[in-house]
């Protein structure tokens, strides 16, 4: 019978790992078709590892999921050139590991190897990066390790530079409602550049969730999410400004919201103990050298976000009255026919859809992929609403008003509380 | 003579009396069928009604979108009463069968054997129906919120040919299953999918005219510009 705590690793990386035998480091790197970025991650990992850790023994784990266009042969082959660096003192070779990864394909499984290989190192401390980051310096590999070798925390937070309209899920969503729910103020929970301890990757190896959802998406959410309630210690890190290889944002932006909301909510229910004593929360330690860095302008197309939010107004109205409270839906039904100017969502009504939704996912009123892709577009009228409110405004301005709907979500926590079965 | 006539007239009632001294442990029999089967009928109906309200069918359904359909449909019961209901009918339905099996009269027998062989397939037909009907309402709420996130205007359109689709394939299928117009899934399927590669092809033909008119150009005027200038060249 197959052990359920052992992930299978390929023959090939299972003799390399033998013979690396034990290792205090590991940078691991998902990847699939990052040939045109990866060459860039894998130097910062390498140059970073060289330069701030030089004596320690450290392996460098690239999962790919079957790339086509020759991304592990550009890990495998990368080099560095140390002395345009000033590197002169390296004195452990770094091992590298490039490997399939087995289960559902997916960042999840990925890490799966990732925290297998660390488990079997012995490392003392890990960092994950993604593979197709344009901004990543050495200094990242510095500020994701640091603080777990020198400082013993148990996980690393990525706190990005980031343009007030980038990474909204995260500002609206993923950020409030995890410092809401679990008390500490991690700016960026799903930033997907993270350090932690080799006790934590084996904490996360031990959870059986690798065939679920978390294997192929939402794992950054739930890393951050086991790290808070397992009681590890949690920082962050300033990194600087993240650019990473564009998406098109509106091709896939109802499955990702759908991906993020689905992990926190489910997440809600396997750590009801966690959240529902929890009433404010804490600042969470930040390690690094802050400063202001130029951010890649955004374009948003609010008239389009609110053409999508009227038109869920009139066709999804019997969906969202099952899955919205009578009081939220009078709000919304308010906003009808609002033009865009005068158009705004209130902190306590997007506060009150989310909590409806969470509850409304936990008794279960819908199925949950149409209740959880129902929310798009509540987001979407949520996101033109913030667009409208910080016009002209600095990022860090804008950044007030996170914290104000940050402070809204934790003073609403007792309407969830006593609606949550 | 007058015993003649008494004769004549008694053996009549004496048949008659004799048929019904012969039918009546037969009418008996089928009193207590029919008894022990609205007992049974009504028991089983109620326990069944009572386990599925335990096991939470009625969330279930609700969760499903079922509950709030029967309700639009003026059905104002709970999914697990009409369970209960229709194990009570269909228990009553068997045991006035077998009741009237009792009687043994041969052309009830007949009528009753033909009932029986066609029940299997009237539960057939009324599964496809339900399953045919969950599925399209699941389906149709899926791709009305795809379109609505799709910012698609006629979303409601779409949702709907969606259900009615599969709604008129299910009961196509209910039909085929119940004997009735038997060759209506094929001719159904011919019939949508022509229409649907009819309207495609058509739709496509009158979008894409000016490209295709633009292209034929390219292709056909660019040998003759080329012709005329190789005439050119070669005058």
């Amino acid at each position: 019978m197959l052990n359920a705590t052992i992930t299978p690793l390929a023959a090939q990386t299972e003799c390399t790992v033998e013979q690396i035998g034990t290792a205090d480091l590991l940078v691991g790197v998902p990847s699939f078709n990052n040939a045109d970025t990866i060459g860039h991650v894998v130097r910062a990992v390498r140059a970073g590892l060289a330069k701030y850790f030089p004596d320690r023994r450290a392996v460098l784990v690239n999962a790919d999921g079957g790339s086509s266009d020759g991304t592990p042969s550009i890990v495998a082959d990368t080099l560095v050139d140390f002395e345009v660096l000033f590197i002169g003192d390296r004195q452990s070779p770094l091992h590298r590991i490039v490997t399939p990864y087995h289960g559902i394909p997916g960042k999840g499984s990925a890490f799966r190897t990732i925290f297998e290989i660390a488990k079997r190192l012995n490392v003392q401390a890990c960092a994950v990066v993604d593979s197709d980051l344009r901004s990543i310096t050495p200094e990242w590999i510095e500020l994701l390790l640091r603080p777990i070798v020198q400082e013993g925390f148990d996980y690393v937070a990525p706190f990005y530079q980031r343009h007030k309209y980038d990474g909204t899920i995260t500002n609206s969503i993923a950020y409030p409602l995890t410092r809401a729910l679990y008390g500490y103020q991690v700016r960026q929970p799903i930033g997907g550049d993270f350090g932690f301890s080799g006790d934590l990757a084996r904490h996360y190896l031990n959870r059986h969730v690798w065939e679920s959802d978390v294997a192929r998406f939402g794992i950054d959410i739930w890393m951050t999410t086991e790290a808070l309630t397992s009681g590890a210690r949690v920082c962050q890190s300033f990194l600087g400004a993240k650019i990473h290889n564009p998406k098109d944002p509106a091709a896939d932006l109802s499955d990702m919201l759908a991906q993020v909301t689905g992990a926190l909510f489910s997440l809600m229910e396997t750590h009801p103990a966690a959240w529902i004593p929890v009433r404010a929360s804490e600042p969470v330690p930040l390690f690094g050298f802050q400063y202001e860095t130029g951010v890649e302008p955004i374009h948003v197309n609010v008239d389009r976000m609110l053409e999508v939010f009227q038109q869920g107004l009139q066709d999804l109205q019997p969906i969202w009255s099952r899955m919205l409270s009578e009081e939220s839906m009078a709000q919304l039904n308010a906003l009808q026919g609002v033009s865009t100017t005068a158009f705004r969502m209130p902190d306590t009504l997007w506060v009150q859809v989310i909590y409806d939704t969470a509850l409304s996912y936990h008794a279960g009123v819908l199925p949950k992929d149409h209740l959880l892709k129902a929310l798009t577009p509540l987001y979407l009228g949520r996101t033109a609403s913030f667009v409208l409110q910080t016009q002209g405004l600095t990022t860090r301005e804008a950044e007030h008003h996170i914290e104000s709907l940050c402070r809204t979500f934790e003073s609403r926590k007792e309407y969830l509380v006593t609606r949550w079965p | 003579m007058t015993s003649q006539w008494i004769e004549t007239l008694l053996e009549p009632v004496a048949v008659l009396g004799r048929q019904t001294l012969a039918i009546v442990p037969n009418v008996l029999a089928m009193s207590l069928l029919l008894l022990a089967g609205v007992g049974t009928a009504w028991f089983a109906g109620h326990a069944v009604e009572r386990f599925l309200r335990v096991i939470g069918l009625d969330r279930v359904s609700d969760r499903l979108g079922l509950t709030s359909t029967f309700l639009r449909g003026g059905i104002k019961s709970a999914p697990s009463h009409l369970i209960g209901r229709t194990i009570h009918w269909l228990i009553l339905l068997f045991a006035s069968i077998a009741s009237l099996e009792a009687l043994h009269i041969d052309s009830i027998s007949r009528l009753t054997h033909a009932t029986v062989a066609y029940i299997p397939h009237l539960v057939i037909a009324t599964l496809i129906g339900i399953t045919g009907y969950l599925i399209s309402n699941f389906v149709a709420q899926g791709v009305l919120i795809a379109a609505v996130n799709a910012g698609l205007p006629p979303a409601r359109l779409i949702a709907s040919a969606a259900r009615w689709t599969i709604q008129l394939l299910s009961v196509a299928m209910a039909l085929e299953q119940l004997g009735i117009a038997e060759h209506i899934v094929a001719v159904g399927f011919g019939i949508t999918w022509g229409g649907i590669v009819f309207a495609a092809a058509l739709a496509f033909g009158l979008g894409g005219k000016d490209l295709a008119r633009s292209f034929l150009e390219r292709r056909l005027a660019a040998p003759l510009h080329g012709s005329s200038h190789d005439d050119v060249h070669h005058h």
